[in-house]
């Protein structure tokens, strides 16, 4: 049988055409036997494809809902917008009990910031606020300087209308030490100013607090420190600001201070 | 990728096997071509470093095997042609081998691989077993199987393998 078979097998040949017909194919689709170095680079393009698109959508995320800028806004409520760099809002906490409630009232995520803004401004508690003589506070603060001060004049645009507030700017450590205190920045600003007066103040206190009730106790115990202290707050911006980074230096920081007011009330 | 020496080398080596592989398995001279073409170009692009002359015919059976079936899984047996086809093919036999290659081809495909390798080609059980990647103990029974249905059909025990 195995000679039969040997017999049987051998005399099947492969034509001479169809080897010729597979050199050529072969030789046809190696490209002339030279396309070595493109084969695994080929193979690569894909999974780096992949792989970008991969960074593109976690960089994406991270782009859109990191805030680069903070808005925060004080009445009673105390409520902090995150703004992501396309201006719009991303987040919204709340700084004690009151701000906790209006942020779960409100949508503005997603937002562009001007129109939040404006919403917020337009929410019945903020507006009964308001209407009883409230003193509201916006602080924005952000790592680009140029970006917050143009946060702050669209800001300023928003809120002209109403009298009783007043915007500034804040820097990036005042508003991490304020988180760190558990109040918004507005209120923590508030605080500070507060604390250089009356030094047994705590933060708890002063979370309860609306910011005129803050202002006004700022400006009585100003007035029995300080003769002749107006007792009606019209902060100045700059003064507001100089006076933000301060620590607890209460003389220096009280006199620069004082001045902002006394060049105000004169 | 290997230099066209090479290929041209293999192609002359090797063609006879791998058209014989294909004789088994495939039923027109179309899929032989492909066949052709996907075993050479393999070989063209493969890396592989064969130690010796056996191992690179290994490799080419094995890949020849196996590109064999798949084309046969792709078509699915849709296409079934009858044995008198096959007859007509470039490469028929001469009529005396015609009865012992009806006999082989008529096998189911699992013995066919079995009894070319090991009658033509002289492979031992364990050597099959390693290029098909089937058990030794498989590739004895299918060994064992195949002899007796051959001897069945071609009758008489003057095929004693």
């Amino acid at each position: 049988m195995k000679d039969k078979l040997k017999k049987t097998f051998d005399s099947i040949r492969a034509e001479e055409e169809l080897k010729a017909s597979t050199l050529e194919f072969v030789s046809r689709k190696t490209g002339g036997y030279r396309k070595r170095k493109t084969v695994p680079y080929r193979r690569l393009v894909p999974a780096l494809a992949c792989l970008l698109m991969l960074f593109l959508g976690f960089g994406g995320y991270h782009v859109y809902f990191t805030p680069t800028s903070i808005i925060s806004i004080d009445i009673n409520p105390s409520l902090e917008l995150g703004i992501n760099a396309l201006d719009r809002v991303v987040s919204v906490e709340g700084y004690n009990e009151d701000g906790e409630e209006l942020a779960a009232s409100l949508n503005v995520n997603h937002m562009n910031y001007t129109e939040a803004v404006e919403e917020i401004l337009s929410n019945d508690i903020i507006a009964e606020y308001l209407s009883q003589d409230q003193i509201l506070s916006i602080a924005v603060a952000g790592s680009d300087e140029g970006k917050t001060e143009k946060i702050l004049s669209q800001v300023r645009a928003c809120t002209e209308g109403e009298k009783n507030t007043h915007c500034y700017e804040a820097s990036h450590e005042e508003i991490a030490s304020a988180h760190e205190a558990g109040l918004s920045c507005g209120k923590y600003r508030a605080y500070l100013e507060l604390k250089q007066y009356d030094p047994d103040i705590t933060t708890e206190e002063v979370q309860g607090m609306t910011m005129k009730e803050i202002r006004d106790r700022i400006a009585s115990l100003a007035g029995t420190e300080e003769a002749g202290e107006s007792t009606s707050y019209r902060g100045e911006d700059s003064a507001q600001q100089k006076h933000g980074h301060g620590g607890q230096e209460h003389s220096g920081e009280g006199e620069r201070h004082g001045h902002g007011y006394r060049q105000e009330s004169e | 990728m290997r230099s066209e020496e090479e290929v041209n080398r293999a192609v002359e080596q090797y063609a006879d096997t791998v058209r014989r592989l294909c004789m088994i398995h495939l039923k027109n001279y179309a899929d032989t071509e492909d066949i052709f073409q996907n075993v050479f170009l393999k070989y063209a692009l493969s890396s592989v470093s064969f130690e010796s002359q056996e191992h690179e015919r290994a490799w080419l059976i094995r890949v020849t095997v196996n590109a064999c079936r798949d084309l046969l899984k792709s078509f699915f047996r849709s296409r079934t042609v009858s044995i008198d086809e096959i007859m007509e093919q470039p490469a028929a036999p001469p009529s005396e081998n015609r009865e012992v290659l009806e006999a082989v081809l008529s096998l189911p495909a699992k013995y066919k691989d079995v009894v070319y390798l090991h009658y033509y080609e002289g492979y031992t059980a364990p050597e099959i077993g390693r290029i098909l990647g089937k058990n030794v103990n498989t590739v004895y029974s299918l060994l064992k199987r195949s002899r007796e249905m051959l001897r069945e059909k071609l009758g008489g025990d003057e095929y004693e393998g």
